[in-house]
Formats: C-alpha cells, structure tokens, sequence
C-alpha cells in the first residue's frame, strides 16, 4: 500500500543534539543505577553531572546558529537560535547546581538516588524542548516533560506525610492546569486550522470581529494553565506547600528550572504568536502580575519558615516577569517595543534563577547539620558560619533587588521597559512591591549579622555546595559590574 | 427520511444521554456509579466523533478512556481501601462549584456559538479525514513530539513504580531533611 502524505523528514541531527545527548545520558544514569551497588548509587549524580556538561557542549556547538527542523506545512517546529539556546544553556547551569545541592541530601537521606537523577534529568529534557519549540503540540508535550517528573520528585521523601501532600497538590493542580491549557489550545487550533505558531500568528490578525471573544477566551485558558506552572496569584496555592513538603534541593529545582520553563512557553506563545491580538489580552497580565507581586510579597512578610519565605518570594519573582508581558503592543511599529519587553524577561529569568537557586543552596546548606529551616534560627549566622552567612545575604540582597548584586539590574530593566512604555502605573506597583520585598529580604540578612546566635556550633559546609554557592555568587556579582555580560546576549536574542 | 434528519435525531439523542451522565457523574453518591456514569460521556463523545467521521478519535477516545482511564479508577478503587457504596463525598464547596460550573456554562456556551455558529466544514470526498492521513502526520511531521512523548511515559513509568513499591524495612525512615 502506499502511503499517501507522508512528507519525507529531513531532520537536522546537529539541530536536536543537545536533547539527544541529555536523552542519551537520562538512560545511561538509569541503567547505571541497576547495577551499582547500593552504597555506590551516588555514582548516578558524577553520571548525570557528565551527561549535563556533554549536553551544554553540544550547546555550545550550536551558538550563533539559526537553523530548523521538523517542518509542518514548510514552517519548522523545532528551532535552534539565539533565544533557543540562551535559555538550553540557562537550563544546563541550573541543572548542574540543583545535583550540586542534590548530593549530599540525597546520598544520606536514603532516597532513590538512580531514579532521582534520571527524573531531573528528563524534566530538564523537558526545558530544552521547550526552548525550541514553536507548535502547540511541542509546547504541550515539553511542559507535561518539565511537570510529570517534578511531581514524582516531590513525592520522593515516601515515609512523610508531607511529601506526599506536595506530591498530590502539585499532582492535581498541575493536570487541572494542563486540562485548560489543552482546551485553549483546541480552540485556537479550531480558530486557526493550524498548531504552528507562526502560521497561528498571521491567521489570528485578520480574524473578523465577531470571533474576538473566543480569541480572549482561548488565551485566558491557556494564561490559567501557565499560570499554575509559573505559580502566579490566585493560581499559586500549592506552590509554599509543595516546596514545604518536598526534598530542598526538588524546591529549588520547582523554583528555578520548572518555573523559567513555564515561562520560556509563555514567551513564545505570547511574543511569537499572539502579539497581533495583544490588546485583548494585555489587561489579563497586568491584572495577573499586580496581584502576583502584591499577594506574593505581603504573604511571604508573615513567614517563618525560611522555605515558605522563598516560595512567596518566588512568587513575588514571577509577578516582575509577568510584568513584561502587559508592555507587549499590537500594530505596527510595536517590533522595537515588543524586543526590548522581551529581552528584560530574558535577563530577569536568567539573573532569577541562579540568585533563586543560590538561596536555596545557602537554605539547604544551612538546615544540613547544626541549622534548621526556621528563620529564628538564622540569627548571629554570621558569628557561626561566616562565609555562608555572607552567600546566603548576598542571595537575599540580591532577589530584594539592591546592589551590589545582579538582581538590581534585572528589576531595574523591568522597571525601565515598563516607564518607556509609559505604562506609569505599573512602574508604580512595582516600585512600592520592591519596598515591601526589601523589607523581608533584609530583615533576614539583618538577623544574619547583627543578631546574638542561640548556638555557637559552628556550621559545616560540604565543599560542593560551598563551591556552587561561590560560583553563583561570582556570577552575580560580575554581572553587577559588568551587565552586558547577560544584557548582550539577551539582546541578540529574539525569538 | 434524508440524511440531515438522521444526523440531527443522532446529535441531539447522544447529547442528551451525555449532558444525563455527566449531571449523574457529580450528583451521585457511589464513587462506582460515578464512574459508570462517566463511561456514558465518554462513550457519547466518541460517537459525536463518529458523527464527524474521525474514526480514528473516536476509536482512541473509547480504547484510552473508555478502556483504559475509567477501568483504572475501577481498579484503584477495588485495589485501595477507598469505600465502595454510598458515601458522602459532598463538603460544604458543593453550592460554590455548582456557580462555578453555571458561570463558566453560561460564558463558554455563548461565546463557542457566537464565535463558530454558521461554520460549516465540507467532511465529504477530498476532506474526508482519514486515519491513514493521521498515520503519516503522526510519523512525519510530529515525529518530535511523538518521539519526546515516549521520554515523558518512560519518566512517568518509572515514577509511578518508584512510588508505588513497597520499601524495605529500614528505606521506610527517612532522614536528611
């Protein structure tokens, strides 16, 4: 029988070669976990640790290229740019510090170390596709990739109630979310006939009047879904508890690698296929990041647990991004307008997520031996442990947004997008949101340094997050002082 | 009797054994019943798709959910010590999500039918969709997503056993954190 329709695929290897080796080195690291013994099953993190740095190689192989593969009706689905790799490379360092902060936790906590690694690695997997993906159906499948083996992840502590609370929560609204996601989806295709974005971009802008609704609705629906994953108000209330219940170091990975991989999705849904339609849909994301920023920042002043307190401040976080996605402009002459609310989403998430990451390194660091996850317990750390005492404020310092550290610069470009688009109120609620955030940012650091400590136990640091921790650090410092170091590649960087 | 006719009495018949169950599947109080309720719209969905000639969903639509997703409920409930029979699993959200699900009715219903009413799809001749198209966009066009798929059931396969399995004895404590 011939097959009638089937297009011949030539499909660009080199263009899926990051995917294919993070792939490649997932299975390895569960295979190796078969047959190592028990007491070396912390050799699946050195695995995964290599299979990582093979993966950003193949990155790196690939910088500066512009290319495309898996055509649907001539467009390519998967692409490989400047945006598409900045956000694989984002994904491969923050992989490489979640298993730095991962070793120790898990090789003494008696987990599933094989198949912990094997999960982060294919919800990583899941990050990198969305990065180059530009259909529907590839948007889809990568954010199912980031969330499935999240949920697994947070569930692992078995023996704990909860845990096993994260698990379900995150379970049931993650498939809530992903339900009306699909059924927005559904109705664009049935609006547009096509799933490729690009098609969707240009078919969506001449749509008659009369359908507009349908088009509001369609990307309300589709809002909801990614506002679970990025854990935006009102749609964040399993996020505190989920980090609460689930190992630390899977709280930093939800916060970091999950979270920018709902917004990676969000940013080419809305930059690449919606931006013709922006004026229906640009109040639902100004509503969404007032009430993210607000509700997030005023929760997270009564937290007394410093996971809760990094959750709600996550939260806050994700407000700022959503922030440039209510300065996105219709019409013509809006390309230059639209590039630079991109690029400052760009360098909020990339700056975001290693000082996010960095905190919770310094929580987890701290609650290992002689610390708790209690705020009280933090006071006259600096006395105890100095060195961590000064990472853990310098993270602090730097998601409140002050100098010397790299956050200041990402609110600051927000802020700055935000007043160039004389979207004054907005710059507004943002300025006031920074105030309050500062507040409880500093009071921790404040209790760092000048309170008495109730213990004098001395603090011990593993080398490896000691290591982690100084490198992101580093990172945002040079980048302080140095901000074209992140600005110039977000700049070259369009969708 | 014309063709049309047939089509209409079908539409309307199979709508209204759905819009039956899923009432029954919210209101009733047996979590079996429930979900043999939620087997007619399943199955009513599947013959709408019929209706549209996708042969091919309608056959997925009653393999997957029909076969596959409410035989597992079925099984999760004779496998767990869930209470079968008459249960009250009301709680004091029931008149918040009967408002929830009228609003949201009332909204979808009016602006699907003001945005597609009048729309009109040719399915006969060279539109006929055909399963065998699906076979070769499946294995061509989508071949990325379907392939990155198997990783994602390969991650839920593996965290499902890991879950589920029973720990040895000492594995039960968990210490670290």
């Amino acid at each position: 029988m011939e097959l009638t329709g089937l297009v011949q695929q030539s499909v660009d290897w080199h263009a899926i070669a990051p995917e294919l080796v993070l792939a490649v080195s997932a299975f390895i690291v569960l295979v190796a976990d078969l047959f190592l013994p028990k007491e070396g099953k912390w050799i699946a993190m050195p695995l995964a640790a290599a299979g990582i740095v093979a993966t950003l190689a193949a990155v790196v192989s690939l910088a500066g290229d512009d290319r495309g593969t898996f055509e649907v009706a001539g467009s390519a689905t998967f692409v490989v740019n400047d945006f598409a790799l900045l956000f694989k490379g984002l994904f491969c360092v923050i992989g490489l510090f979640v298993l730095a902060i991962s070793f120790h936790h898990f090789r003494s906590g008696r987990y599933y170390q094989g198949e912990y690694y094997f999960l982060m690695l294919t919800s990583l997997l899941g990050g990198l596709a969305m990065a180059s993906a530009r259909d529907l159906i590839s948007i889809f499948i990568a954010i199912e990739l980031i969330s499935i083996p999240a949920i697994v992840m947070s569930a692992m502590r078995k023996g704990d109630a909860r845990s096993n609370e994260a698990g379900l929560k995150f379970f049931l609204f993650s498939v809530l979310s992903s339900a009306l996601m699909l059924y927005g989806m559904s109705l664009i295709y049935g609006l547009t006939g096509s799933t490729v974005l690009t098609d969707i971009a240009s078919s969506i802008g001449s749509i008659e009047a009369s359908s507009e609704p349908v088009v509001v609705l369609a990307v309300f629906f589709l809002l909801v879904g990614f506002a679970f994953k990025i854990s935006a108000v009102p749609f964040h209330f399993w996020a505190p508890d989920t980090y609460e219940g689930a190992p630390s170091p899977v709280a930093a990975f939800l916060s970091t690698a999950s979270k920018v991989g709902g917004f990676v999705g969000l940013l080419i849904l809305m930059f690449e296929a919606f931006p013709s339609v922006a004026d229906t849909w640009r109040p639902l994301f100004a509503i969404l990041a007032v009430a993210t920023m607000t509700v997030g920042n005023l929760v997270a002043l009564r937290q007394t647990q410093i996971i809760r307190l990094l959750a709600y401040s996550g939260i806050a976080q994700s407000g700022y991004v959503l922030v440039c996605f209510a300065l996105i402009e219709s019409g013509p002459g809006a390309a230059e307008a639209n590039r630079q609310a991109l690029t400052s989403a760009i360098v909020y998430l990339a700056i975001y997520a290693v000082m996010d990451a960095g905190a919770f390194a310094a929580a987890v660091s701290f609650a290992r031996k002689g610390g708790s996850y209690f705020i009280s317990d933090y006071s006259g750390l600096w006395r105890r442990s100095p060195v961590l005492a000064t990472l853990m404020a310098g993270f602090l310092v730097s998601l409140a947004g002050t100098p010397p550290m790299a956050g200041a610069w990402a609110k600051l470009f927000v802020f700055l997008a935000t007043v160039q688009a004389e979207v004054y109120w907005l710059a507004v609620v943002m300025g006031v949101n920074a105030v309050i955030a500062a507040w409880y940012y500093l009071a921790v650091v404040k209790a760092m340094f000048f309170d008495q400590p109730d213990s004098t136990e001395a603090v011990e640091v593993p080398y490896l997050l000691r290591a982690a921790m100084g490198l992101a650090a580093a990172a945002l410092v040079a980048v302080f002082v140095y901000p074209p170091l992140i600005t110039d590649l977000a700049d070259k960087a369009p969708l | 009797m014309n063709a049309d006719v047939v089509r209409e009495v079908f539409f309307w018949g199979v709508g209204a054994i759905m819009v039956i169950a899923a009432l029954r599947v919210v209101t009733t109080q047996n979590v079996v019943h429930a979900a043999l309720y939620l087997v007619g719209t399943l199955m009513g969905a599947a013959a709408l798709y019929v209706l549209l000639l996708a042969e091919f969903v309608a056959w997925a639509q009653v393999l997957i959910y029909v076969g596959a997703v409410v035989v597992l409920m079925l099984f999760g409930l004779m496998l767990t010590r869930a209470p079968i029979g008459k249960a009250n699993y009301d709680n004091s959200q029931r008149p918040l999500a009967a408002v929830v699900a009228a609003v949201l009715f009332g909204v979808m219903s009016w602006i699907l039918i003001d945005a597609f009413s009048g729309t009109e799809l040719e399915l006969a001749g060279e539109n006929a969709p055909r399963t065998q198209d699906i076979g070769a966009v499946i294995f061509s066009s989508y071949v990325w997503p379907f392939e990155i798929v198997s990783v994602l059931l390969l991650a839920a396969l593996i965290g499902a056993v890991m879950i589920a399995r029973r720990d040895e004895p000492e594995a039960d404590k968990e210490v670290g954190s």
